[in-house]
């Protein structure tokens, strides 16, 4: 469905990354189940479970209008401005050694991503980086540096989406 | 290993390494610009697959099956277009941005054709630009997309050289193509890389210096330390007290402080000899800030001196205590205002070797090759020194001392090769001088009518580690503190205190930036005091011609502060009427150095054996577009064309000394010699006579920009040979709180250039904006600067305002067709007229800068 955004837009993020292929005992108390209620709360249609299991967003479709944000269980659908290509897939605020042990591709809050940023836009917060997308220059230093490639370049050029 | 396509030719990287050093080093494309391999800046921008990408960041490996673009792999098509819609719209000055912001447009234009402003500025806005406020470079991106549109590229909108006209800039082709060198672009047989260690501590005594494990090291070329330098150890600017290298037993002054030198065959080898290198320190308790440094029992910043007092100024005329003591409404208040980091897009570069004289050449990034020549000839102890000026990246002041030019020469002397000394983007923040953090205590006094009867100052400042420009500094603070008004009394006293800071010295506005920010806010309490408006109480107050400065000076029919009011008078009244927050504040600037220090310009008009008349002056251009304003004065005071005329780099050994790209000075006092060198060719230009006739002859031209010291015994000293004066006012949106639109009208005499002019005009409102509003410069405990390039709070493309710049031309000054120089005025006003429309908008009044409490505050 075709819908008029305004510029410069702005679109739901799915904060995982869905390494642990969201089998039911993986134990991430923060990840994304697959559970479809963002699917079935989007009127656009601009969300969909991916094949490893995790709601991923397409950006040309949505418009922010937030309702996703509002029913996700695990809160970790937020909106985000779409020129900043370079976001922290994860949103588990376990610490590292916890988040580590329950996916692959966690963000464990080891901090080289903030050492990193030329901007000081990425910090970590509770045990997960978070990005201030007001200041950040999207250079992507951060994801080419990250050891848990938590961070993607969602125009996919520094990483793959996993 | 990897294979990709780079500009359509498939490529291997052997080895693992960052694009950006395998697009440079191994494929030799130097449009990618190195301007500070953390992501940052923008310049080494390239086009990974069509996205913009910063080469610094991916590693080679990472790019299998990639498609790279860089500017040297644009189509013909591609390239004519850039070149002629960015030269159209002035959007290039220093140019050093300007390859990364073609690949912006060439991104957005591949996959939108016809974008709006919104679309433009968000393309651009993870690339810095220093120079141009970026307005100009929007501008561009909007022609070259009506062009590929169109389809047709149309004529140039002027073609005529003459004075006034709109030409584009001389250097465009090179610096939007990418072929123009900085010195960082040369690379030579046999050259070596080297680099400082720095001292580990801001105060310390080096005990000793053990140089063996680097030199050990495979790949080492030499480790040198002050006891290899033949000549001079301390230089400097003015003051001879920076240290080229600390020697053992000496004091360290700043964590810049170089101890040794080390040059190696790469520059990995070069980083672990750096480490290899054991400095031994007794410890010292540091001085951090002024009231340290001004304490009865401070520790000393240098053993040489008796005090940490490195100047005090003390300006007067008439009575000030008394006219205020009897003024009816009187206002005092305390100021200060930040360090500011210059932040320039190309860090200092230098490459040094022996040339076929057995002289040491320097090529150099720096505002003067004449200086750069004594500073170098004094610390080698020999006149066989020669400097030439690559392209200069930007200097805004911070480009006057030595940074990288005398170590290099230093290494390249030592090793008899070829040395490149290139400042990593920490070690550019580090290094080089800053604006100075004033404090200021001013008192103001007016009369009923808003008249200022008298004005009474104390400011001191931090200059930091070594003297650098802090005297001047001081003295322009001091001297310009008046403002241009009208008035007899005033009495200012200055100190500036060395610390075991960063050092500050020249930065565009020269003190005045800080002391404006006091006199402007306090004229504006006194406005709203009295009952009148800003703009009124400075109508008032104005300066008109043969009215007497407070400093004494007459000034001449040149004078435009009114001209300048009166500019911005419509959208003001359009402003307070439409109840938007709207602040105001005004500037003068001189043109020139002034106060009686010798300020000669020199031009030399060679005909050569291309039957071309060559421009060789010694005045550096450091993006501001002198060559372009010099030709444009030579086809004005002759009859050549365009075509029969070729601007060559400043050197000293063709170019005549001319000073230093300092004091808004080059445009007035080189454009003067230039003239005075075009009288003399065109008495043997004569009718019949052509230029190819004249191979071979020299033409000379000198202009000495003579003023009266400070304090000269007569009673109205000319302390500057001209002034420049602006009106700026700030609207802001009350809804956003953010600034809407800064309207800043500047008195120039002569516009040579009015696009070039209106180029300056952004780049400083835009450059001031970040100082009134978010630029910082932390220094830690350990008298270390915290933030890095990106997180200075620059401004980007995205968060500019409309500027409307209007240059107002006025006749009157009798030297270089009446043309006043605008590089540095452009940034005095702003911040205070900024300060004043948040007042307007939130009734807040704020005294210190950045402001607090907008829209544009950082918070963390």
């Amino acid at each position: 469905m075709a819908v008029k955004k305004k510029f410069p837009y702005r679109a739901a993020f799915v904060g995982c990354n869905g390494g642990c292929r969201v089998t039911a005992d993986s134990g991430c108390e923060y990840g994304c189940t697959g559970c479809g209620a963002c699917v079935q709360a989007c009127p656009f249609g601009a969300i969909s479970i991916n094949e490893i299991g995790v709601a991923q967003v397409k950006e040309e479709t949505c418009i922010a209008c937030g309702k996703c944000t509002r029913v996700c269980p695990k809160q970790l659908i937020r909106i985000h401005d779409c020129a900043n290509y370079i976001v922290v897939a994860c949103s588990n605020q376990e610490k590292g050694a916890a988040a580590r042990k329950v996916c692959e591709v966690s963000c464990i809050g080891c901090g080289i991503c903030e050492k990193t940023c030329t901007a000081g836009a990425i910090k970590v917060k509770d045990h997960c980086a978070v990005i201030d997308e007001s200041i950040c220059l999207s250079c992507g230093m951060c994801a080419v540096k990250c050891p848990r490639h938590a961070i993607l370049d969602l125009r996919g050029i520094y990483t793959k989406r996993y | 290993m990897a294979t990709f396509s780079v500009n359509g030719k498939v490529v291997t990287a052997g080895r693992n390494q960052k694009l950006l050093r395998f697009l440079r080093d191994e494929l030799e494309l130097y449009s990618v610009k190195d301007g500070c391999s953390e992501g940052a800046c923008g310049a080494c921008t390239v086009l990974i697959d069509g996205e913009v990408c910063k080469a610094c960041v991916p590693d080679t490996d990472s790019l299998e099956g990639r498609h790279i673009i860089t500017v040297e792999g644009l189509s013909d098509w591609e390239e004519k277009v850039f070149t002629y819609a960015y030269g159209e719209a002035g959007a290039v000055q220093c140019g050093f941005c300007i390859p990364g912001m073609v690949l912006c447009t060439k991104a957005l234009l591949d996959k939108n054709p016809d974008p709006n402003e919104e679309e433009i500025r968000y393309a651009l806005r993870n690339n810095y630009c220093r120079c141009t406020g970026y307005i100009k470079i929007i501008a561009a991106v909007k022609l070259a997309a009506k062009i590929m549109r169109e389809g047709v590229i149309p004529e140039d909108s002027e073609t005529d050289w003459k004075l006034g006209s709109r030409v584009h800039r001389l250097d465009v082709d090179e610096k939007v193509l990418g072929t123009g060198k900085y010195p960082d672009d040369f690379v030579m047989e046999g050259m070596c890389y080297g680099s400082a260690v720095r001292s580990k501590y801001p105060r310390a005594r080096v005990r000793s210096i053990d140089t063996s494990a680097a030199r050990a090291l495979p790949g080492v070329v030499a480790v040198v330390t002050a006891e290899d330098i033949p000549g001079e150890n301390k230089i400097g600017h003015l003051k001879h007290d920076q240290y080229t290298l600390i020697p053992v037993g000496g004091l360290v002054h700043y964590l810049g402080d170089a101890v040794a030198l080390v040059a190696a065959e790469d520059r990995e080898t070069l980083e672990k000899a750096k480490k290899l290198v054991k400095v031994d320190y007794e410890v010292l308790p540091a001085v951090h800030n002024i009231q340290e440094a001004a304490a009865p029992d401070a520790p000393l910043v240098f053993d040489e001196e008796t005090s940490n007092v490195q100047a005090y100024k003390h300006v007067h005329r008439g009575d000030a205590e008394g006219a205020i003591r009897k003024a009816p409404h009187v206002i005092s208040h305390h100021f200060e205002t930040p360090w500011t980091e210059h932040a320039f897009l190309e860090p200092e570069c230098a490459v040094a070797f022996i040339d076929e004289d057995g002289d040491v050449m320097i090529r150099s990034t720096d505002q003067s090759s004449h200086t750069t020549l004594h500073e170098c000839s004094l610390m080698l102890g020999t006149k066989k020194v020669k400097v030439e000026n690559a392209l200069v990246g930007g200097g805004f002041g911070g480009k006057e001392d030595m940074s990288v030019q005398h170590h290099a020469a230093l290494l390249a002397y030592v090793t008899r090769r070829p040395v490149k000394v290139k400042l990593s983007r920490a070690e550019s923040l580090l290094v080089h001088p800053k604006r100075h953090h004033f404090v200021m205590d001013f008192t103001m006094g007016c009369d009923n009518d808003g008249k200022i009867l008298g004005v009474k100052a104390k400011v001191a400042s931090d200059t930091g580690a070594f003297a650098s420009l802090g005297g001047p500094v001081l003295e322009r603070a001091c001297t310009h503190a008046a403002g241009p008004y009208a008035y007899e009394n005033f009495e200012i006293e200055g100190t500036a205190y060395y610390t075991n800071n960063p050092p500050a010295g020249a930065f565009r506005g020269f003190g005045v930036t800080q002391t404006c920010f006091a006199t402007e806010t306090l004229l504006n309490m006194m406005a709203d005091e009295i009952g009148i408006t800003p703009w009124e109480i400075r109508y008032r107050n104005a300066i008109r011609p043969w009215g007497v400065l407070p400093n004494g000076q007459i000034v001449d029919d040149s004078t435009g502060l009114v001209e300048t009011l009166e500019a911005v008078k419509e959208d003001y009244e359009a402003a307070l009427a439409a109840g938007k927050p709207v602040g105001i504040a005004c500037a003068m600037k001189n043109a020139g150095v002034g106060v009686g220090i010798p300020d000669t310009g020199r031009v030399k008009l060679i005909i050569e054996d291309d039957e071309k008349l060559h421009i060789y002056t010694g005045a550096s251009c450091i993006g501001q577009g002198l060559g372009t304003v010099l030709v444009q004065m030579v086809v004005t005071c002759t009859n050549l064309k365009r075509e029969d005329i070729v601007y060559e780099r400043s050197n000293t050994w063709i170019a005549p000394d001319s000073g230093d790209t300092s004091g808004s000075r080059q445009t007035l006092v080189t454009g003067e010699a230039c003239c005075r060198a075009c009288e003399k060719l065109m008495e043997d230009l004569k009718e019949g006579v052509a230029l190819r006739d004249l191979t071979g002859r020299e033409y000379y031209g000198e202009y000495l920009a003579k003023t009266d010291p400070l304090g000269a015994n007569v009673p109205n000293p000319v302390s500057h040979v001209a002034y420049g004066y602006a009106t700026q006012m700030c609207v802001l949106d009350p809804k956003t709180g953010k600034i809407d639109t800064i309207v800043a009208a500047h008195d120039v005499g002569k516009a040579v250039n009015p696009l070039s002019c209106e180029g300056q005009i952004e780049g400083g409102v835009v450059m001031s904006m970040g100082y009134a509003l978010r630029e910082r410069y932390p220094i830690d405990e350990n008298c270390r600067p915290i933030d890095k390039y990106g997180s200075l709070g620059l401004f980007r493309a995205h968060e500019v305002p409309k500027i409307k710049a209007i240059v107002v031309d006025k006749p009157g000054l009798k030297v270089a067709h009446g043309a006043i120089g605008i590089g540095e005025i452009t940034s005095i006003p702003t911040a205070p007229a900024i300060t004043d429309a948040y007042f307007r908008l939130d009734g807040v009044r704020r005294y210190s800068l950045p402001i607090s409490g907008t829209p544009y505050e950082r918070k963390d």
